[in-house]
């Protein structure tokens, strides 16, 4: 077995000492290539499994709504995920963005409160906030850039420190409360649907059928939350960000090789600060969102570990932590497999800690994976 | 030929004090701390006051030895924090069936605590696998070490704390090395009868003790075994240390094996200091050790760092956190404090990189 030392400076792998084994090259007899097959697609085929057995361990797994519920539940995860797809591919990570989406819920729920408890209007209290929150998150990973691409400070330790430093910011804005008093608009767009139907009666958009008993309501059948289309057009977007541009086609050469793509004339500098930045936009996107969906401003709680739950997620979804690899697609399946994992633990009655302990079997099962067959993702 | 250029002479002063300022910057940042909190927050610099700076750090000591050993061979244990509260869980359980069968308080919690940490070097023992045999990235690794622990301390516990433990425990836990009535008695763990009116003088919480003969053992091993050394080079280049013939896959499951068993060693005392487990018991300290071993002048990317090194950050973190928390400071302004130093300690590595390690 060979082993390959990997020199690159700005790489997690080597930050945290990952040895990698040489690729050898792997014959393609029948046999092995159905079971490269199952490899590249495991998370598929994972989630397919998991999605049968919980419909017999679970009543109510298996419907319209429990599964728009996960997906619609899954919106911040998404963002986050996505968020950290870019700058792994890098060969980086981002330890704030858990954090800095909290700032910009706790900002942006912060400037809507006062507009509107001071006589604004809804559109205006809503807009203004939601445009402060995203402005304001721009800055953690303008600076985190600035320190990871300029004064060479591992990623790993420039986002550790900003991930305390929003933290304290946050928490000092909120004095540890959730900010309330919102205007109630928020809860029914970042929670509503596009179609609303009551079978053989009524079908409508956006709201639900105005008179309708309240009887019937137990009828109403739902149909894509909007945070679905807030999620597909976002995650469309970056896709073919990563996928089908220059901008994305850098990423990937930095990851892969950082001398080879300042070789190759690419201005890494500025391409990791912008990295940084977009991943910390998309946290305060999720944030912003977040508040959308709950109505009210929190703070990200001391042990949510959101990040490493993107991170998790985007592992699972093939990207490696050395860089070079990685796809939005995958890390929506991450997503995905780790929410409908946890969604169906819940609804089968299985007490939250081992839920824990699922995550991480999971995450390891990826890597390992990811180990065995390195060059399928 | 040299020159005495008045310029030159200058020039080397300045830059012999930017040296100084460079290599001992944690140094003096601790004093600097130590003597803005003595002024914030009365009874900070007094007997009393530094002895709460130790007793409440010494999970920080701990942990953060735990990490520098693996941060050195380049990797990291992001689950220290978690098997400490697991450690707690564990070890309160245990010593609590143990006197619950008849054993006596003295006879269960030592039992109990060497139990425990025979048990705690299993979450070790699995890191230490699954990064050098099966080449998982000690990120994941420990992440996932980090969430499985927790599971199984939330499964232990079925959401009660532990409780009734022995008062030998906390009798323990929270006693002193020396106890001192001046001009009468000196005794050494045991607090003596005290009458009305006579000072007390209470020196080195047993705690303590513990903390730095376990971490004083470990740094002598890192500094001064053949262990040690080859802990370094691994760090430094993986190739040459396996040319050179050290096995490295067992030496980096050993290497995982030792930061558990610090991190449980840290529970054992969390659960002997507050006489009850909890799960997350270590959980804010995981940020604090990775910190104080950076700080402590360890690199990212292994081969370098000290015990010592890490001991000084971990003091800047006890004497930060203890301070803000006596002058009633939320621990909002920690988070932001600490990250700032974090981000100001690496920059410093990297404007001085020569300078702050001597003897490298």
């Amino acid at each position: 077995m060979n082993y390959i030392i990997n020199h690159k400076t700005q790489n997690i792998g080597k930050e945290m000492g990952l040895i990698s084994a040489n690729a050898a090259t792997i014959e393609r007899s029948g046999f092995s290539k159905k079971i490269e097959i199952v490899a590249k697609n495991w998370s598929i085929i994972f989630i397919a499994i998991l999605t049968i057995i919980f419909s017999f361990t679970g009543k109510g797994f298996l419907s319209l709504n429990n599964f728009q519920y996960i997906i619609h539940l899954s919106t911040v995860f998404l963002l986050l995920a996505a968020a950290e797809t870019f700058v792994i591919i890098t060969g980086g990570i981002d330890l704030s963005v858990g954090f800095i989406m909290g700032l910009s819920s706790v900002l942006s729920a912060k400037v809507m409160q006062v507009i509107y408890q001071g006589g604004g209007t809804e559109p205006l209290s809503i807009l203004v906030g939601t445009i402060v929150g995203l402005a304001v998150s721009l800055l953690p990973g303008l600076i985190n850039g600035i320190l990871i691409a300029r004064y060479n400070v591992p990623p790993f330790i420039a986002t550790l420190g900003m991930w305390g430093i929003t933290n304290g910011i946050t928490l000092k804005i909120c004095q540890g409360f959730p900010i309330a008093s919102l205007p109630p608009s928020l809860v029914r767009i970042g929670n509503g649907f596009f179609i609303y139907i009551l079978p053989h009666k009524v079908m409508s958009f956006f709201h639900k059928p105005p008179g309708i008993a309240d009887e019937e309501i137990r009828e109403l059948v739902r149909i894509f939350p909007l945070s679905i289309f807030f999620s597909v057009i976002v995650l469309f977007l970056l896709w073919h960000l990563l996928k089908n541009t220059k901008f994305g086609l850098h990423t990937y050469a930095i990851g892969g090789s950082m001398d080879a793509a300042v070789r190759s004339g690419i201005n890494v500098k500025k391409h990791l600060i912008l990295i940084y930045t977009l991943s910390s936009f998309l946290a305060g996107l999720a944030g912003v969102f977040n508040v959308f969906q709950t109505g009210i401003g929190n703070f990200t709680p001391y042990n949510a570990m959101y990040e490493l739950y993107a991170i998790a997620a985007v592992v699972i979804g093939g990207a490696s932590l050395m860089g070079g690899k990685g796809s939005i697609i995958g890390s929506i399946l991450g997503v995905i497999l780790l929410k409908l994992l946890e969604n169906g633990l819940q609804i089968s009655g299985i007490e939250p800690f081992y839920r824990f302990i699922a995550v991480g079997f999971i995450l390891i099962i990826a890597v390992i994976i990811d180990q065995l067959f390195p060059d399928l993702f | 030929m040299q020159e005495y250029s008045a310029d030159k002479i200058n020039d080397k002063f300045d830059r012999k004090f930017l040296v100084f300022l460079g290599r001992y910057w944690a140094v003096i940042f601790l004093v600097v701390e130590t003597i803005i909190f003595s002024f914030l927050a009365r009874g900070f610099l007094t007997l009393r006051g530094i002895q709460i700076v130790f007793f409440f750090g010494t999970a920080i000591f701990l942990l953060g030895t735990a990490e520098t050993f693996v941060i050195i061979t380049g990797g990291i244990d992001l689950s220290v924090g978690f098997v400490m509260g697991f450690a707690s869980i564990v070890s309160a359980k245990i010593i609590v069936a143990l006197t619950n069968s008849g054993l006596t308080p003295a006879l269960s919690i030592i039992f109990g605590i060497i139990l425990t940490l025979m048990i705690g070097l299993i979450p070790g023992y699995i890191n230490g696998i699954l990064v050098a045999r099966w080449k998982v990235p000690p990120f994941i690794a420990t992440f996932s070490m980090l969430a499985i622990t927790h599971g199984v301390s939330e499964l232990l516990i079925q959401g009660v704390p532990a409780k009734n433990l022995p008062y030998l425990a906390n009798d323990i836990g929270n006693g002193y090395f020396i106890y001192i009535v001046p001009g009468k008695v000196i005794s050494f763990f045991n607090k003596p009868e005290r009458i009305r009116g006579e000072t007390l003088l209470e020196i080195i919480p047993n705690v303590v003790v513990f903390t730095f003969i376990l971490i004083l053992i470990f740094a002598f091993i890192l500094k001064r075994t053949k262990f040690g050394q080859h802990t370094y080079a691994i760090g430094g280049n993986v190739d040459a240390a396996l040319r050179a013939g050290i096995n490295v896959k067992r030496h980096l499951t050993l290497i995982y094996v030792i930061s558990s068993f610090f991190a449980s060693s840290a529970g054992v005392i969390y659960m002997l200091k507050y006489v009850t487990g909890k799960a997350d018991a270590g959980a804010g300290f995981l940020l604090d050790s990775i910190v104080a071993v950076v700080i402590g002048g360890a690199s990212l990317y292994g081969g370098k760092g000290t015990v010592g090194g890490t001991i000084l950050g971990c003091l800047i973190l006890a004497v930060l956190e203890t301070g803000l928390r006596i002058k009633g400071m939320s621990t909002f302004d920690k988070y932001i404090a600490v990250g700032v130093i974090l981000i100001f300690a690496v920059l410093i590595d990297q404007f001085f990189p020569e300078l702050i390690h001597k003897g490298d």
